[in-house]
């Protein structure tokens, strides 16, 4: 339980708001083949390009797909693929990232060099270069975006393994001549999975731009099944006659990422103090008062 | 004018509101200095001393919302109620500050000409030129050697010592009436306190400035200060010219530190003197005498109430024991 | 001085030493045969005799390391050999197509800083007020918006509904601006929140309570002490986002029928025409090691404290 005790103590400090966008992605990721109304591949060409109406919520698109199923069914491939991507690259991360900080040393310069170098090149064009040299389909996308993620996950794991590391109760333990299994599994990554997961839940958001970029090149999620990005490109011909069908997928996908941002930049330490709020300023006002009262008493 | 005083603080109150809570590290504390005079304000750390100093002009860190009462005069000008913008032009012109940590008071990426200089544009009028001139006559009178190439030097390029020169000659830019130095000797070495000590005096008397000079080093006292104001946890313990306070402490807790002084016919290796128990910390004001856990003096009736400052038998120190000032009236 | 810029010059070179053997393993390493591939796009019959005949053209039957030597050789000389696809000259595509993409680099680049430099102070300068929270509403939307979505968005507000501006074309400085404002946007967002929290960041220095001491104000200091202060990591920051530019220009390009590098980098991974690939991903490659090499000589000049160590 170690491992969940980190998470839970810092989701209460998260913004509310966040916590509620993101519920609801995750939520209706999982739960999109039974929530949506329709098929979502279903074409009706005599029902194309509709507006609102009773049987389409948000209308149709040029294939005369109902675009409401579309867009829940979009949210559980986009829900899947980003789990499949942060699974993997962190995975990658962790092992390798504790490797580094229980080992030190060369293996710690050499993996980190190449985090350094895995870092200061564009996500996407890392993937684009796997996809261009393997080629397109589902899961060298997942792939390649693993392979372009995980460096994140390996140099946060790395610092964190660093200072589990340097804690005296590591060092006894060594000293009472603990195994480096017991010191590795049952202390350092433990302790470390905690923390990285919750950066990677932050950097979910940035994933999932990843995944609709990708599909809107149209190197990603492949037709028919509906993705976000994909959604938009799809109707991007039609942006004069039904600007609808870019704006929905569009504002959905931003809507998720918001949630995950801001869930990012409440877990970047802040370190700056801020200024009381008003309510704040007026308890503590009355504080003060308090202390004259008594000492009038007195 | 000058049985005047310059600075005239009467029972001053601070109370600080921060996020987490709320404190009153200054309580009701008064005292006065004259032009040409140096008063030193000495405590433990957290006892309020910088504060009372800092908050009336408005220097407090942000995050801080500072309440202030009482009363205090500077040339005979109420500073508490007074807008920021008008202190903003009191300070510099009229006050000059010297920091604790000289290594991080100044500017890393400025050029220690240009933080020098554009005090006098400011408060002066100088042009750019004019004011280069006189950041160079004041490098030279805070005793820096080579003071050409200094003023287009940058601070980490300059040892403590010299640092705390240059802050120095900041604070004299403006050409201030009040010198207010915070532990200025605290964060150098050894051998550079003396000499930085030595300077501050010697400007104060040359300039005829006033100065506060906050410390915590009976020694600075000592050498330094005309009169002192003990400070223990938010109000003043005794308050008096030095000679006599120095020569003969009435406070327990005064006497307490004067007896923390190493003597030099202490055998080698004896125990040190301090007080007994840590210094309350800082939060609600404290109903009686904030030093009666601590005291040996101390009788129930200590915790009852407030202690106030009465006058001492030569008149000229005010003590605030109720022990000591047993039958006295208050000041 | 000398020395740092002679050290961080030798580093560079060794960064591309390893960029070059990167684009090289990396189509080395291709599954499957590359001489069939070649054969079939160029849509002859892949008859074995063919095949050979491809592989003896492309030289795939050299040693490894003699076929790194020809390859850098010729790359370093101009040459990126010939397109799988269209047979072209892959030299001859790239150096117009560096010129459009320079073009959408340096406008955004330029846009970017200058907008968050204003939402930035405007945050700074009223912190938790109005201003503040307005420009932290937009650096999170900024930040958020996919960019895709913003340049749809740019085309159906300037160009469908108001017809202002070209949304497709590289002619002129008009048709350059909605692509600029939409390379711009996430980097905008990014940068304002750099100067934002770095200039807070700054203002909470002991340095600037000095500064209040000397009678300065609120703008004065801002100006004079903290933005100094935050010169370099700002220029960090601005390397890393002109680099990710490079990526944004991939999306783009094609929205706005750029025919630029990143437009010519996505037609080769989508034909799988390694030569294009791999001349691109050299270039941007070269392109983030460059930038960075500039950063740090540019920090090195912005802040006297790394200078010193290095003088």
């Amino acid at each position: 339980m170690n491992m969940l005790n980190p998470i839970l103590a810092r989701l209460k400090k998260m913004p509310r708001a966040a916590l509620i966008t993101i519920g609801l992605f995750v939520a209706l990721g999982t739960f999109a083949p039974w929530l949506a109304p329709q098929d979502p591949s279903a074409q009706n060409l005599l029902e194309a390009g509709l507006g609102p109406m009773a049987a389409h919520w948000l209308g149709t698109d040029h294939l005369g797909r109902d675009t409401f199923s579309r867009l829940i069914i979009a949210a559980n491939t986009s829900l899947v693929s980003v789990g499949s991507v942060l699974g993997i690259a962190m995975t990658i991360g962790i092992v390798l990232g504790t490797i580094a900080g229980y080992h030190r040393g060369w293996v710690d310069d050499l993996l980190m060099r190449i985090v350094d170098v895995g870092l200061s090149v564009p996500s996407l064009i890392i993937s684009l270069a796997v996809i261009g040299i393997v080629g397109p389909g589902y899961w060298t996308m997942v792939l390649a975006l693993a392979l372009a993620w995980w460096p994140m996950s390996g140099r946060i794991s790395r610092a964190v393994a660093v200072s589990i590391m340097s804690k005296p109760h590591i060092e006894a333990l060594r000293v009472l001549g603990a195994s480096p299994w017991r010191i590795y599994f049952g202390h350092l990554l433990p302790g470390t999975i905690g923390s990285v997961m919750v950066y990677a839940t932050a950097d979910a958001g940035t994933a999932a731009l990843a995944v609709a970029t990708l599909s809107f090149l149209g190197l990603g999620i492949q037709p028919p099944t509906p993705e976000w990005g994909q959604m938009l490109v799809d109707a991007l011909p039609y942006l004069e006659s039904d600007p609808r069908q870019v704006l929905l997928p569009g504002l959905a996908l931003t809507a998720a990422v918001i949630g995950f941002n801001t869930l990012g930049e409440s877990i970047a330490l802040n370190r700056i103090p801020k200024p009381l709020t008003r309510r704040m300023l007026a308890a503590r006002r009355l504080e003060v008062a308090s202390w004259d009262k008594e000492n009038s008493d007195a | 004018m000058r049985d005047e005083a310059l600075l005239n603080v009467s029972n001053l109150t601070v109370n600080l509101l921060t996020a987490k809570s709320a404190v009153r590290p200054v309580d009701g504390v008064s005292y006065s200095v004259r032009q040409g005079e140096c008063l030193a304000i000495v405590g433990e750390s957290g006892s309020g001393k910088t504060v009372m100093n800092f908050a009336p002009l408005g220097l407090m860190p942000t995050g801080v919302t500072t309440m202030l009462s009482g009363s205090v005069k500077l040339e005979g000008r109420e500073l508490i109620g007074l807008p920021e913008p008008e202190i903003q032009k009191l300070r510099g012109k009229s006050v000059g500050f010297i920091f604790q940590d000289p290594m991080s008071a100044l500017n890393p990426v400025r050029r220690i000409g240009r933080q020098i200089a554009e005090m006098a544009e400011l408060h002066l009028n100088m042009t750019p030129r004019a004011a280069e001139a006189r950041a160079l006559e004041l490098v030279k009178l805070v005793g820096i050697s080579d003071p050409v190439a200094r003023l287009r030097q940058y601070p980490h390029e300059l040892s403590g010592g010299l640092r705390q020169r240059i802050v120095i000659a900041i604070a004299l830019a403006g050409e201030p009436k009040l010198l207010i130095a915070d532990e200025p000797t605290t964060a150098l070495d050894v051998t550079v306190q003396a000499q930085i000590l030595r300077l501050l005096k010697d400007v104060q008397r040359r300039l005829d400035m006033a100065m506060v000079l906050i410390t915590h080093d009976m020694g600075v006292v000592a050498g330094a200060a005309d009169n002192i104001v003990v400070m223990y946890a938010a109000r003043a313990a005794e308050c008096g010219p030095v000679d006599k306070v120095l020569v003969s402490p009435r406070h327990p807790y005064t006497r307490g530190l004067i007896n923390a002084i190493p003597r030099r016919e202490d055998p080698i290796g004896s125990e040190f003197r301090g007080l007994p128990g840590i210094p309350p910390t800082l939060g609600a004001p404290i109903k009686g005498c904030a030093l009666a856990p601590r005291c040996e003096l101390a009788v129930p009736a200590c915790s009852n109430s407030r202690p106030p400052l009465v006058r001492s038998d030569d008149s000229s120190v005010l003590v605030a024991c109720p022990v000591v000032n047993q039958g006295k009236a208050a000041a | 001085m000398i020395h740092f810029i002679s050290k961080r010059l030798k580093h560079s070179l060794v960064l591309l030493f390893m960029a070059s053997l990167v684009c090289f393993t990396l189509v080395v390493s291709a599954p499957g045969n590359v001489a069939v591939l070649i054969a079939e796009l160029r849509g002859a019959v892949a008859t074995p005799g063919y095949v050979e005949q491809v592989a003896e053209e492309i030289g795939l039957h050299k040693p490894l390391l003699m076929r790194y030597v020809d390859w850098l050789g010729d790359a370093v000389r101009g040459d990126f050999g010939i397109s799988y696809r269209t047979g072209t000259d892959v030299s001859a595509d790239l150096a117009n197509r560096m010129f459009v993409t320079g073009t959408l680099i340096v406008g955004s680049a330029a846009i970017a800083t200058l907008i968050s430099l204003a939402l930035g102070f405007l945050g700074a300068f009223w912190p938790y007020k109005l201003p503040d929270r307005v420009s932290r509403g937009l650096a999170l939307l900024g930040a958020s918006t996919p960019t895709f979505f913003v340049g749809a968005l740019m085309i159906y507000g300037f160009s469908v509904t108001f017809q202002l501006l070209p949304s497709f074309g590289f002619n002129g400085p008009k048709s350059w601006i909605l692509p600029w404002l939409t390379v711009a946007v996430l980097p905008a967002a990014v940068l304002s929140r750099v100067v934002r929290v770095g200039l807070e960041e700054a203002m909470t220095s002991p340095f600037v309570l000095t500064a209040k001491s000397k009678g300065l104000g609120r703008t004065a200091i801002l100006f004079r002490e903290a933005l100094p202060n935050i010169t370099p990591l700002f220029i960090n920051a601005l390397g890393t986002q002109v680099g990710l530019m490079t990526a944004t220009a991939i999306i783009v390009e094609p929205l706005f029928a750029w025919q630029g590098l990143g437009d010519y980098f996505l037609a080769g991974v989508r034909f799988r025409d390694f030569m294009v690939v791999q001349a691109c991903l050299l270039i941007f490659l070269t392109f983030f090691i460059v930038v960075n090499l500039i950063v740090d000589l540019a920090v090195l000049l912005t802040d006297p404290r790394i200078r010193r160590q290095w003088s």
